[in-house]
């Protein structure tokens, strides 16, 4: 898929997003308990949820928040994987031994408790949008450890390659050489490692609900969508239960298209 | 370095992960909210008899510090405590349960890595339309582990380890796409094709030798995405294996069964961080 | 497509085939048992220490007892013991046990057995549940004048001895066995933790049917421990488990349209969902806020703008009852037929409001301190039907000018929050209620009980109005005149509805599926549900 396609896709997906949620004469909260499950009609295109809440504005929002926070949230998260993996490959060895070792402790540590920890310190009141970017804040900030090992092994076998030798023979500082060489080589590992995040961020921000967290109720949350695939019963009673995993994977597809090196 | 003090040191480092990993669950854990409270509570028959067990807990657990140093002392005895949820030796619930997450771990993985492998050689080395062929494990990364399990159970196939094995699969697929494109673009690469040496070559040869070391690293990734997969997929099959256990022990505050899953999951990082060092450290030794 | 890529693709679908294993299936069943599952290991085995509902259900299962409840008309019957008789004033108990009592292990059932296991529950060190039930029962004498006949002496009259001796399971003296030696119709054979417990039939059961077949009719249960609805769903339309006996309205339709002979909409059961708001005067809340929460005014406001009709219709598909006490009209002894309480009315409940001084000012309500009226709603996450209904009232609300959020919790942390540290504003949470009489109750309406949800622990009643519940629940306690009984609650649920202190929301309907194979049941609402008659049930012959 060329680029541009792909850019100018995802641009309509979310002007068109924008749009429905801006210029929908319902609600994204609004029950209309006249309508459960309904099938789609001229006034719900894609008919309504459990609730009675138009889906075409709930999908909408969600894909806007969700997005905007997995996005982000996976940005970060590989930023400080890559910042970690890479401190450890060219630091001197005592240095990487002990970040390596508290990347594994980070690793092995039940943190689903800090974060009811961290739930129990907001507010009951936080609003659904607060509760939200905490939850993607969290996510970053403990989405990371998996991946800086990968990265510090993929540096530190940089160190010996002819291109690292020239570049240190032609003068290039190590900061020069990370920027212009040691990261677009690691591009093979971050950018699939970005792709994963951003569903599973998604998904884990539904799954926070049970501590508290996520995107709070009535705001429409994408993972919670998701989680719908889950349960038959909705499967059974609606075929547009499946909208937000299409979409998700268009976006993936789109997201893809941008990180591979070949351009088709 | 001697061979020797290199497996003495991978060793000890572990040994200190574990430590490290079982100070942080003791504090993480009494803690967290609702470490003091048992679900009778809410029971009106059973709410009294409930309250009396949990405030002659309280006297006793007050501090982490009291907590860690009864730990260490039991563990010294070879005791890895009683269970708060079920009042059985953890020992006994664990053991039994070892062997079953053992198995889907390693079924799942190697599984998954066959998959991504056998799929991410041809599709990598395509010109044409590579996205699209990576389309299935596109749509595997977005759908979630329940999602997963309840196709499964309405198709009435597959179970556990196929789940484990796509999960992997669609993780591992990506890593290895990217990284064989730019194998296969790679100038000794395209020598070896126009001179026309046959793929099997090319891959045994060329391909697999180049990427080793990334691949080691890609082990470490896989088996940190597996146990984190194994949770709820141990909970949503009721596969009696150690992911159903710390799920539960969670739900119920069990610290003593938590401190040694976190045990468990610190030696198995510890042993994944040894498995991408390179080999040839033990060989220059 | 190129042929490397076709072979290693077909490896790759070799590979993904191999990993398939056998989709999750119930561990084999043998020729006449039943199976079902239930949702987490039973704690104990022990009949004595029974705490939570698991348990109880292998006690119910195992135990022989002296006196069983009729689920259905709610009268005691007669079980191992033949007939029994209490005195006038309620002090004095004699049962007589049948002839030729027998334990699983074939060792006989004597008085002794039964005065054994009595002591044993009443015993402090045992710790039973049902020894409260006794109101003093370090003072109770059991005398055993000869092998038939066992005297109970007690201090005080107790309420309800039918259900007492329902859940006293007789074990051999001097032989605790944890349900492996029982005199009930089944034994306890097996048990693997996480997977299953497994129940034999015990050959020396007393009882017999009317042409004097032996009883049992099944041979065994299987128990599988299985938390997961789809599985169990999907195992029981394969026939591989002949009953879920509490379905959830979300499947309550898919089943009913795949096996429509095997799904049972019982009505509304005893259990029910509330919302109350948090009223201890040390709450960490702002002070305006527990003034609009001890305000009666308030509360019933808020009553009044919740649709329960919708509620039930669309939280539960139409399978729960709006509810408006605490006591379910399937509980017909304790009914209050001509309870008063507040209808739903938007324009009342803005008259309610007002007359407190709360006053809208576009879309948002003000206190007359002109705090704007917004606060949380607890609770706990897993619950869909629960969850989907605080949307609704969080809707509901809205149109009230009030601003909820919605904050779910996992249990621990709720239970936390709600009894340990009253760090709460309001909470939506159901109360189930295995045993219709209200007695059991006396935690959550007594105002001294830490489980006085609202304002746990007083040291004296805060307002009139709970003064006169504890009066009421403490005389209705005191007496075994079902007159006198009857007159008290239906007092309390009249104080309950005009004060509101608990909104009740619904009755959820007791919902069961039931496989067509099964003979012999009975449909009962109260625990444990459709197997209540367990002595009768079996399967047709040749059913998978």
């Amino acid at each position: 898929m060329k680029k541009r396609i792909a850019a100018a896709i995802l641009l309509a997906l979310i002007l068109g997003a924008t749009l429905v949620v801006w210029l929908s004469p319902y609600n994204y909260a609004f029950q209309d308990r006249d309508a459960i499950m309904a099938p789609s009609t001229p006034q719900h295109w894609t008919g309504t949820d459990e609730l009675g809440r138009d889906r075409t504005v709930r999908v909408a929002a969600a894909l806007l928040i969700g997005l905007t926070g997995a996005t982000a949230a996976a940005v970060i998260t590989i930023t400080i994987a890559a910042s970690f993996g890479l401190l450890a490959a060219y630091s001197p060895s005592p240095v990487a031994a002990i970040l390596m070792f508290l990347s594994d402790v980070f690793l092995s540590l039940p943190w689903l408790f800090l974060l009811m920890m961290a739930r129990s310190l907001l507010p009951l009141t936080a609003s659904p949008l607060q509760t939200a970017v905490t939850t993607f804040l969290v996510l970053a900030a403990f989405g990371w450890p998996a991946c800086a090992r990968a990265i510090y092994r993929g540096a530190a076998e940089f160190r010996s390659a002819e291109w690292m030798i020239q570049g240190h023979a032609c003068g290039l500082k190590t900061r020069q050489l990370v920027r212009l060489h040691i990261v677009p080589h690691l591009r093979p590992l971050l950018l699939p490692q970005f792709l994963i995040c951003v569903p599973a961020f998604i998904v884990a921000e539904a799954n926070l609900g049970a501590l508290g967290l996520g995107v709070g109720e009535p705001m429409p949350s994408w993972g919670a969508m998701l989680l719908e695939l889950e349960n038959s019963a909705l499967l059974a009673r609606s075929q547009w239960v499946y909208l937000p995993i299409a979409l998700l994977v268009v976006v993936l597809l789109i997201l893809e298209s941008f990180t591979t090196e070949i351009d088709y | 370095m001697r061979p020797q003090m290199i497996i003495l040191s991978r060793v000890g480092r572990t040994l200190l992960l574990m430590l490290f990993a079982a100070a942080g669950t003791i504090l993480l854990v009494r803690f967290a909210p609702g470490y003091f409270t048992d679900y009778r509570e809410m029971d009106t028959r059973y709410s009294q008899a409930a309250q009396s067990e949990i405030q002659a807990e309280a006297v006793q657990q007050q501090s982490a510090g009291v907590i860690a140093m009864r730990m260490v002392k039991s563990w010294l005895r070879g005791d890895l405590g009683i269970s708060r949820q079920y009042g059985v030796p953890v020992a006994e619930l664990i053991g039994a349960r070892l062997r079953v997450s053992a198995l889907l771990l390693v079924r799942g993985i190697l599984c998954g890595w066959l998959l991504a492998i056998c799929t991410a050689l041809p599709i990598s080395g395509m010109r044409k339309g590579g996205i699209l062929w990576g389309l299935p494990f596109t749509l595997l990364l977005a759908i979630p582990t329940a999602a997963m399990a309840t196709a499964c159970i309405l198709a009435e196939v597959g179970g556990p380890v196929l789940v484990l094995s796509l999960i992997v699969a669609a993780r591992e697929f990506k890593f290895l796409r990217n990284l064989l494109e730019s194998t296969w673009r790679s100038p000794h690469l395209l020598q070896g094709r126009a001179q026309g040496l046959s793929p099997r070559a090319l891959v045994t040869m060329h391909i697999l030798p180049n990427v080793a070391p990334q691949l080691r690293a890609l082990a470490t990734l896989s088996i940190v995405t597996a146990l984190g997969a194994l949770v709820p997929i141990e909970v949503i099959f009721t596969v009696p294996g150690v992911g159903q256990l710390a799920w539960s022990a969670v739900m119920n505050r069990d610290l003593p069964v938590l401190v040694t899953v976190s045990l468990l999951m610190a030696s198995v990082v510890g042993f994944a961080g040894m498995l991408s060092t390179r080999a040839v450290t033990l060989e220059e030794a | 497509m190129p042929r490397q890529l076709r072979s290693s693709l077909v490896f790759a679908c070799l590979m993904a085939l191999f990993a398939i294993a056998a989709s999750g299936q119930a561990a084999p069943r043998r020729p006449g048992e039943l199976a079902w599952a239930i949702h987490y290991d039973p704690k104990t085995f022990d009949p004595a220490k029974v705490d939570e509902q698991a348990s109880e259900l292998v006690r119910y299962l195992t135990g022989g007892v002296l006196l069983r409840i009729n689920r259905q008309t709610q009268e005691p019957e007669p079980q191992l013991a033949e007939s029994y008789q209490v005195t006038p004033q309620g002090t004095l108990i004699v049962f007589k046990l049948r002839s030729g009592l027998r334990f699983s292990d074939g060792t006989p059932l004597t008085s002794a057995d039964v005065a054994w296991s009595l002591r044993r529950v009443l015993a402090p060190a045992t710790q039973a549940v049902v020894a409260e039930e006794f109101l003093s029962p370090s003072e109770v004498v059991v005398e055993t004048p000869d092998a038939l006949t066992v005297r109970i002496r007690l201090a005080k009259p107790v309420t309800g001895v039918g259900k007492i001796f329902d859940e006293i399971a007789i074990e051999p003296a001097d032989r605790p066995s944890e349900g492996r030696v029982t005199s009930g119709p089944f034994t306890v054979t097996d048990y693997k933790r996480g997977q299953y417990v497994r129940l034999s039939r015990n050959p020396n059961y007393w009882r017999r049917d009317s042409s004097g077949a032996r009883l049992p009719y099944a041979t065994g249960v299987r128990l599988d421990i299985l938390n997961n609805r789809e599985q169990e769903i999907s195992l029981f339309l394969r026939g591989e488990y002949d009953l879920i006996d509490s379905l959830s309205p979300d499947y309550f339709a898919i089943v009913a349209q795949k096996a429509p002979q095997s799904v049972h909409d019982l009505g509304a059961s005893l259990n029910t969902e509330q919302l109350w708001f948090n009223q201890f005067p040390a709450a960490p809340l702002p002070e305006f806020e527990k003034a609009w929460f001890q305000n009666r005014n308030f509360r019933t406001a808020v009553s009044m703008a919740i649709h329960r009709s919708d509620l039930a219709r669309i939280a539960y598909n139409g399978h729960a009852t709006p509810a408006f006490g605490f006591i379910s009209p399937a509980n017909k002894l304790w009914y209050n037929n001509d309870l008063k309480y507040p209808h739903e009315s938007v324009a009342d409940a803005n008259r309610m409001l007002a007359a407190s001084g709360f006053h809208r000012n576009g879309n948002q309500l003000y206190d007359a301190t002109g705090h704007p009226v917004q606060f949380s709603i607890l609770t706990n996450s897993g619950n869909a039907a629960r969850q989907k209904m605080a949307a609704m009232i969080q809707q509901d609300l809205e149109a009230m000018g009030m601003q909820v959020t919605i904050v779910d919790l996992d249990f621990p942390a709720l239970i936390e929050r709600l009894l340990h540290k009253q760090d709460y504003e309001a909470c939506l949470l159901g109360l189930s209620n295995v045993e219709p009489d209200p007695n059991e109750m006396m935690n959550l309406w007594l105002s001294s009980s830490p489980n006085h949800q609202w304002n746990p622990s007083e040291k004296t009643p805060a307002t009139s109005w709970e003064a006169e519940i504890d009066k009421q629940m403490q005389l209705q306690a005191s007496t075994a005149s079902q007159q006198v009984r009857k007159l008290a609650v239906d007092r309390v649920q009249q104080i309950v509805a005009d004060q509101q202190p608990f909104i009740y929301l619904v009755y959820p309907n007791a919902l069961q599926a039931i496989s067509p194979q099964l003979q012999g049941v009975k449909a009962a609402i109260l625990s444990p549900g459709p197997v209540w008659n367990i002595d009768f049930i079996s399967r047709k012959e040749g059913a998978r």
